[in-house]
């Protein structure tokens, strides 16, 4: 039986940090979505006119970079075999706040400073509820999201759409500005990646993320610290959909709180699914929510060239998950039987 | 008389490596055929081949005389093929019936009507088993019964048993060496895994050895003892260091580690005493229910306080009560769990990651940076001292078998310097050749001075091993035995009365 874990154990090391240290059923997902991704680029390149320009690159990669971001919270918690639905709430309301407070007189420093305190407390909540009080992570993350942007709706702001302040336009380069070329915007979403991938791959809290996620009961048999490493978790994915907000709500020069009533959540959870991060946890890294993201981007954007109805493109991308997901479990039947090698 | 099943030249590959090779085999009506062999020797992927989960990539399955293709489990069904495994495959929460009739249920399907009919097979193979019980009230015997009796009931003339009494108590074996007496007399025709070679000699007409995947021999089983199937399972001659020579030396007791007084926990362990000391393998005995996990769960804190009703644990003589292992990790506690694929080993890391693993969580917080190059040199340092053998440095853990991940896991608590180590059922499920190291590897650690508890429902293991022998019997310690004056025969008496 070992025999055929012989192939995979020899693998390229191309994108190094960014690899989970789960190898086999991750990696190969993402060798199939690269590839997917890679084809999909070509021919679109080969076929459309105007989609391989400098100008509509970088709209596409703009249009998905925020997505990318909430995409690498959403791995995190994933990894650790959770789930954080609360990601558009902990996006909208604390920068939201943000706009408001500097609006209205707060230095810059601080409103940001309350931001940065109101998207960790909505993690703590999670982690708290999810580990201490030992309530599945979809109701938990689901409810407080709801909470959450019920706060904001009737609690903070006066109107639901929140403009972007002119003395917040120190910091508005984030979701505007480009450098070389290079929009802001999908740096951030980069220096992210690399934060996140070094978090994952080079330092021990990443470690216990993965562990934890493969098999909780070992974890907590090791004496890995199980339940602050879930809090942790919760907190990281709500800070980053709080940054993911400031340079959505920059780019777009106002915050829409009622973007948490849209279907973007399942959009986060697309992209990490298609680039091969199992639900099962412990598996996948950075490459997986990076390459999900581009095959989706290039998708879209192809649909968009070509003036595919809003609908159509809906549909597409159902049919693009379920291809993905397919393919891999065609490739790598995952049953019983081949999950248990332990015996001949 | 024509074999009910014959196999001819079966062969399969994985990736060109042969898991078994040019395997002939036959089992006639009416016959126990006990297949042996260590783990890796080919004994499953033989059986699924036969049950039609895995295809032959050579070689001939012949039913009645006639050649025949199984290309899934229906298939296999279809022909009178079933298979009993390890971990039972019915559904906690549902009744007897409603497992029985699983999948053959009429489209309305009425509860009165299944629950009479469960009712009338299970007389008919004189089952005592109530049809409306829920399975997962049930006790390992009872579910298996049920999986039998579902075999029956798809009218199998053929049943393999993978380990089926690996779960089992004494009593409940017996009465499944019963049942297959019943099967045989009905002519159905059985395969018998395990590893339990008693049990082996004991039921079956004939033997057959596997091992690295070809077939070593087949024989009556009147023609076998002890000796000769180990050494025809690991190609030689190790029972002499495994259970051969009764202990005449015991290392005296230490400093004493641990000291359990009037702990109650629920309705598990009901005021259990017990201590252990340094520098001595400490044996403790028991049957299934006897409380003997839990005691030591919650010893090393993988029992949560809520669930602890009273009494004191000392260790050092110092009254502690842990919340989580990783608290009892700071006092040099590790306790080994008996379920590795539950709570033991990472299945998506490589060996040295597992054993590495238990490095890190050692020191927690601190030390926010990893060093790749120190764990991989932790890692090969200790699969190399435990001689953990895999096809690759990068193997993952899940791939390897079970005495090899029983190692990393050893190596996972190892590796955290403890000074109290609670082995539960190091050897379950574990191949001979590995049981002889984890053995070694415990004498080992007792001789450094540590304090090692080891909990086993083997009894040829645990007198081998002891320093000294408790007896656990309904939650509690009831009886210490020295291993110079003990015998199997005092020791089971003392746990099941």
């Amino acid at each position: 039986m070992q025999g055929s874990s012989i192939q995979t154990s020899h693998r390229s090391r191309a994108f190094g940090i960014f690899r989970g240290p789960g190898k086999a059923a991750g990696f190969d997902q993402l060798k199939i979505v690269s590839l997917l991704f890679v084809v999909i680029f070509v021919v679109y390149a080969l076929l459309l006119p105007g989609f391989f320009t400098v100008g509509n690159l970088l709209t596409l990669m703009r249009t998905v970079a925020v997505l990318g971001i909430l995409g690498l919270g959403m791995a995190i918690v994933v990894i650790g075999r959770g789930i954080d639905l609360s990601m558009i709430a902990s996006l909208a309301v604390p920068s939201a706040l943000v706009l408001m407070l500097a609006a209205s007189g707060y230095s810059v420093f601080v409103a940001i400073g309350l931001g940065i305190c109101m998207a960790i407390g909505i993690g703590i909540l999670n982690g708290i509820l999810v580990a201490y009080a030992e309530i599945p992570s979809l109701f938990t993350t689901l409810a407080v999201g709801i909470g959450i942007a019920g706060v904001g709706q009737i609690g903070l702001f006066d109107y639901e759409i929140v403009s972007w302040p002119p003395q917040l336009d120190v910091i508005a380069w984030i979701g505007r500005g480009s450098i070389a070329g290079l929009p802001y915007s999908v740096l951030a979403f980069l220096a992210t990646a690399i934060l996140v991938g070094i978090f994952l791959r080079g330092t021990r809290p990443g470690l216990f993320v993965y562990a934890s996620g493969d098999n909780p009961g070992a974890a907590r048999l090791t004496g890995i610290p199980l339940r602050p490493v879930m809090v942790m978790q919760y907190v990281m994915s709500s800070c980053i959909a709080f940054f993911a907000g400031l340079v959505l709500s920059a780019s777009s020069a106002s915050m829409d709180t009622r973007i948490f009533n849209l279907t973007w959540i399942y959009d986060v959870i697309l992209v990490v699914v298609l680039g091969g991060i199992g639900l099962s946890g412990g598996r996948g890294g950075v490459a997986n929510v990076i390459i999900g993201t581009l095959l989706i981007g290039t998708v879209m954007n192809g649909l968009t060239i070509m003036d595919v109805s809003f609908e159509m493109q809906n549909l597409v991308r159902g049919l693009v998950l379920l291809l993905a997901v397919l393919a891999d479990s065609l490739i790598n039947p995952r049953n019983e039987e081949t999950a248990q090698q332990g015996d001949i | 008389m024509t074999p009910v099943l014959e196999l001819r030249g079966l062969t399969k590959l994985y990736a060109g490596v042969p898991a078994v090779e040019n395997i002939n085999f036959t089992l006639m009506p009416g016959e126990v055929h006990a297949l042996l062999g260590e783990n890796g020797a080919g004994k499953s992927t033989l059986t699924k081949m036969i049950a039609g989960v895995v295809e032959p990539t050579a070689g001939e399955i012949l039913l009645d005389g006639k050649t025949v293709h199984l290309d899934t489990p229906a298939d296999a069904l279809k022909a009178g093929i079933a298979m009993v495994f390890q971990e039972t495959s019915l559904v906690p929460s549902m009744t007897v019936a409603q497992n029985l009739f699983m999948g053959n249920e009429h489209f309305f399907n009425r509860l009165r009507g299944i629950n009479i009919a469960a009712q009338q097979f299970m007389q008919a193979l004189n089952f005592q088993v109530d049809p409306t019980a829920v399975v997962q009230t049930l006790g390992a015997a009872k579910k298996q019964m049920i999986e039998i009796a579902r075999a029956m009931l798809s009218n199998a003339r053929i049943i393999v048993f993978d380990e089926p009494t690996a779960t089992l108590t004494p009593e409940e074996k017996k009465h499944f060496f019963d049942l297959v007496k019943t099967l045989k007399g009905r002519g159905v025709a059985i395969i018998f895994i395990s590893h339990a070679l008693e049990e082996a000699l004991a039921i079956s007409d004939r033997i057959t050895i596997l091992r690295d995947g070809t077939h070593v021999v087949t024989d009556q089983t009147a023609a076998f003892d002890r000796a000769r199937i180990v050494q025809s399972m690991v190609g030689r001659s190790l029972s002499e260091e495994l259970y051969g020579k009764k202990k005449d030396v015991i290392r005296p007791p230490g400093e004493r580690i641990l000291q359990v007084s009037n702990l109650r926990v629920g309705n598990m362990v009901r005021n259990n005493s017990l201590s252990v000391f340094a520098g001595q393998v400490t044996g403790v005995f028991g049957l299934v229910g006897s409380g003997r996990t839990e005691t030591f769960k919650v010893v090393s804190g993988a029992i949560k306080r809520n669930y602890l009703n009273g009494g004191e644990v000392f260790i050092r003589g110092k009254r502690v009560r842990y919340r989580v292992p990783a608290q009892s990790l700071k006092e040099k506690i590790a306790y080994i769990t008996e379920d590795r694929k539950i709570e033991g080993f990472f299945e998506t890391m490589s060996i040295k990651l597992n054993i590495a693993m238990g490095k890190l969580a050692k020191l927690g917080w601190r030390k926010f940076w990893l060093r790749r190059s120190e764990l991989n040199r932790l890692g090969d340092e200790w699969s190399k001292s435990l001689h953990i053998r895999a096809v690759s440095k990068d193997a993952k853990v899940i791939e390897l078998s079970g005495g090899n991940q029983q190692k990393v896991v050893i190596a996972k608590s190892l590796i955290q310097e403890p000074d109290l180590i609670i082995f539960d059922e190091p050897t379950r499920g574990v191949d001979v050749g590995a049981i002889a190291e984890i053995h070694q590897m415990i004498n080992r650690l007792a001789d450094e001075g540590k304090a090692v508890v080891v909990i086993s429902s083997y009894l040829p293991e645990i007198m081998q091993l002891s320093d000294r022998l408790l007896v656990a019997r309904q939650g509690r310690v009831v009886e210490e035995f020295s291993p110079l004056d003990a015998t199997e025969e005092r020791l089971m008496y003392a746990a099941v009365h």
